[in-house]
């Protein structure tokens, strides 16, 4: 925890530093091509850019300290509203692709660990391995084209209306499907070897001795073991999937986070980036520190001093 | 999955199905200002276009400057010199949302407004505007400091000309930006940002009252998405992309009508003649020999190109197409080459941005001058850090694609004239650092006789071809792919607004 506030001090000084380095400012995004040199020069002016890039540094840190994330210099609106409003979009897409991923995943990697080198493995691997290696793009494409055109079941445009939750879950669905798909191949990778080096160990053969039900022995011995390796790639995908969200938020039109960071980036507002990436690093100590505070849950013998 | 199946079955049933909406997909991630005077780009535009009017306005679907027409001023009188003019105001327009009715005080605030680079990106379009004086409640009188060529052009709906209402933006600040108001015949709803904006229709338009309820602009940056949202119908109207294939595929979709219209954007090729070694005109008219035009516009789709002779297409008010040009001989390039001290052949690096718009054209005439023994190293980078710098001067050719207001002073004086020159304080786009042509576009921008003007535009253009300080490839149209039930209310030919308008008599058919 004491490394938590350093670390996101290193990360949002390296993002303000190397933005500002990258050619192309947010004046001539909000000017235009037609705009002149000097009109361009105004309205930096306006906007603190003409100011020593230490000044700005130190003006960003001071704002930061309390709690102010700054204006967008393109849309002029306080960035935390614009966070506001994009964050649950961004949050219901991590959560219910990480959740089919998990209730997916962990399944078929007992299933497939439990029936090795038979037709079930051949295929769960073949399948997740599809998985791994099928960019987001393409599957979000692939789904769209299935389950919303051919089949007609779900919207392809937009994230719903967020206060109607039948509205939301129905917009979910697709871009959920599209992350869930590819965290289901890596857990349940994941959960398939954890399982087989486990299923190895003496006190799985010693409860198998012992009579206990098949079941048991699985789900008591094995797994609960298995599933320490399997929360810390899951809490290190679950930050991966954050990142995945932008290009399915792009694909399904949802106006989360990852599409508010991509038009930071593309229009160089240096303040919507570095609060973008605030909240993202922050996310992703968050959910470090539940992968942690998960393993204890798991396994008793673990204790944090 | 059965429960998210489940889900998708419930809902089947499409909202709305009493109203009469349209819905846009734009190639946007956002909006950048709703606030006309800001807006520049062609989402900015879509929406700004049916919430606001101008004195004057472009007929619907023709950007013809003499047939300008009266739009919120009824007439207008213009002094003898052409430096004062007079416009009496429509009686009776209202503002959205009960901002009360339009008064020569909110023209000359709207007016004021745009000419000052604190409150418009293009007070630049302005600089000849003395003073806008209210005479009385519908009566506006405007100065100029000099004649412009087309007074009319910067008064009508387009870019600074719109009209807004002088109380809400003062009200409003900032965030006028996003909650604007004027007196078109939609008025904003909704903004969800990187998401849409929703528009109403103005009961009190004063054309008369919209036919469809409501419009839908969303935002859509990848093109396969929006090609999804359009065949499953979510969509109505959708930008494509500006490449046969695009055109072929989208033509094959049942119900579906393509709109290619104009004006289009120019991709002109500007030699930078700062620098060795095109600051030999022989090197640049070499190049200009080596390149296929013909094998371009089929490369980039025979339906999205047009043929571009001039640096100014000729549809516009100026444009000709009797200037020197250059066939296609590469021969005769690597001749020119050979005199110039490059009989080896030549190498040249430049940036260009990774928008396919620009980088595809840019790639096929890389490929082209190979040919000829110019090898071009090309580093592609965004689009944003790509108009950095070619401002800095870096590229020695310039891929330009533009669409400017339809008159030739706009296309000379943002590329031809010295004082645009990147790089000086006044710079716009003028990256051959041509300057020998101030004279004629000084003379033809004070020439208050038609004819006399347009000989001088086109002694312009000529020079520019002869010195090859810029070579014209051609123009790309804008591609639009339309449910056949949406009745645009005009015939689709040409806009400013870089997308099909929705207008007061926009309307959906029976489906």
């Amino acid at each position: 925890m004491i490394y938590v506030l350093p670390t996101l001090w290193a990360v949002v000084t390296f993002v303000f530093f190397i933005i500002r380095m990258v050619p192309g400012g947010p004046a001539m995004a909000v000017l235009g091509s037609y705009a002149t040199a000097e009109s361009i020069r105004e309205l930096e002016k306006q906007m603190g850019l003409d100011k020593p890039l230490l000044v700005q540094y130190g003006n960003f840190l001071k704002d930061l300290c309390r709690g102010d994330l700054g204006k967008s210099m393109i849309t002029k609106r306080p960035v935390s509203s614009e966070i506001a409003k994009a964050l649950p979009y961004t949050i219901d897409l991590t959560i219910a692709g990480m959740l089919i991923g998990i209730v997916l995943g962990v399944p078929i990697g007992i299933m497939t660990a439990l029936k090795r080198n038979r037709a079930p493995d051949y295929i769960g691997r073949i399948l997740s391995l599809v998985g791994i290696s099928m960019p987001e793009f393409y599957l979000g494409i692939l789904l769209m084209y299935v389950l919303a055109i051919k089949f007609d079941l779900f919207p392809v445009l937009g994230g719903g209306n967020m206060s109607n939750l039948g509205s939301r879950l129905h917009h979910l669905v697709l871009p959920a499907l599209t992350l869930g798909i590819i965290m289901t191949a890596f857990i349940s990778r994941m959960v398939r070897s954890s399982m087989l080096n486990v299923l190895k160990e003496d006190y799985v053969r010693t409860a198998k001795a012992k009579g206990l039900k098949e079941r048991v022995v699985i789900y008591k011995h094995a797994l609960r073991n298995a599933l320490i390796p399997t929360v810390t790639v899951i809490g290190l995908y679950a930050s991966i999937l954050m990142g995945g969200s932008v290009l399915t938020e792009i694909i399904y039109s949802r106006p989360g986070l990852g599409k508010m960071m991509v038009f930071a980036v593309k229009d160089r507002d240096y303040i919507a980036l570095q609060s973008v990436i605030i909240i993202f690093s922050a996310f992703v100590f968050l959910i470090n520190l539940l992968t942690d505070l998960f393993y204890s849950l798991i396994d008793p013998r673990i204790e944090y001093h | 999955m059965v429960a998210l199946i489940s889900v998708g079955i419930g809902f089947l049933t499409p909202a709305f199905a009493q109203e009469k909406v349209v819905r846009e997909a734009l190639k946007a991630s956002d909006i950048r200002s709703l606030d006309p005077h800001y807006g520049t780009t062609t989402i900015d535009l879509a929406c700004i276009t049916p919430m606001f009017n101008a004195l004057v306005r472009f007929k619907p679907a023709d950007i013809n400057p003499e047939k300008i027409e009266p739009d919120l001023a009824e007439r207008w009188e213009r002094s003898k010199d052409g430096l004062v003019w007079t416009f009496y105001l429509r009686k009776g327009v209202k503002f959205h949302k009960g901002y009360g009715e339009l008064t020569s005080e909110d023209v000359k605030f709207s007016l004021e407004k745009a000419a000052n680079k604190a409150t418009s990106g293009f007070a630049g379009d302005y600089t000849a505007l003395g003073k806008v004086e209210a005479i009385d409640k519908y009566t506006v009188q405007l100065t100029f400091k000099t004649t412009i060529p087309s007074v009319l052009g910067i008064l009508a709906d387009y870019h600074g000309g719109y009209i807004v209402s002088k109380k809400a933006a003062e009200e409003r600040g900032d965030k006028f930006k996003f909650d604007p108001i004027g007196t078109g015949p939609f008025m904003l709803k909704e903004y969800v940002p990187k998401e849409k904006v929703v528009l109403v229709k103005n009961p009190d338009f004063f054309r008369g009252k919209p036919l469809l309820d409501r419009v839908e602009f969303w935002f859509m940056p990848d093109a396969s998405s929006r090609e999804m949202a359009f065949r499953k119908g979510e969509i109505d109207l959708v930008e494509g992309e500006r490449e046969q294939s695009w055109v072929k595929k989208m033509r094959e979709i049942p119900g579906t009508a393509i709109e290619i219209f104009g004006p289009g954007e120019t991709l002109v090729l500007h030699f930078n003649m700062s620098k060795k070694p095109l600051d030999d005109i022989r090197v640049r008219r070499a190049i200009c020999h080596a390149i296929n035009i013909k094998e371009l516009m089929a490369f980039l789709g025979p339906d999205v190109t047009e043929p571009l002779v001039s640096v100014i297409p000729k549809s516009y008010l100026g444009g000709t197409d009797k200037v020197p040009t250059y066939e296609f001989n590469p021969e005769k390039a690597k001749k020119l080459l050979a005199e110039a001290g490059y009989a080896k052949g030549l190498e040249l690096s430049m940036v260009i941005t990774e928008m396919s718009d620009y980088r595809r054209p840019m790639e096929q005439v890389q490929e082209q001058l190979r040919r000829v023994g110019i090898n071009l190293k090309m580093d592609v980078i965004t689009h944003t850090a790509f108009h950095e710098q070619i401002r800095k001067d870096v590229n020695p050719l310039v891929l330009y694609v533009a669409a400017r207001f339809p008159v030739a002073d706009t296309f000379l004086t943002h590329f031809f004239h010295s004082k645009s020159i990147v790089g000086t304080p006044t710079a716009i786009t003028n990256f051959s650092h041509y300057n020998k042509v101030d004279d004629l576009i000084e003379k033809a921008r004070s020439e208050l006789d038609l004819t006399k003007q347009k000989d001088l535009w086109a002694e312009a253009q000529k020079k520019i071809l002869e010195d090859a300080a810029a070579l014209p490839l051609c123009t790309t149209k804008f591609v639009f792919s339309r449910k056949v039930f949406v009745d645009l209310g005009y015939e689709m030919r040409s806009t400013l607004v870089l997308s099909p308008p929705i207008a007061w008599t926009t309307d959906i058919k029976k489906k």
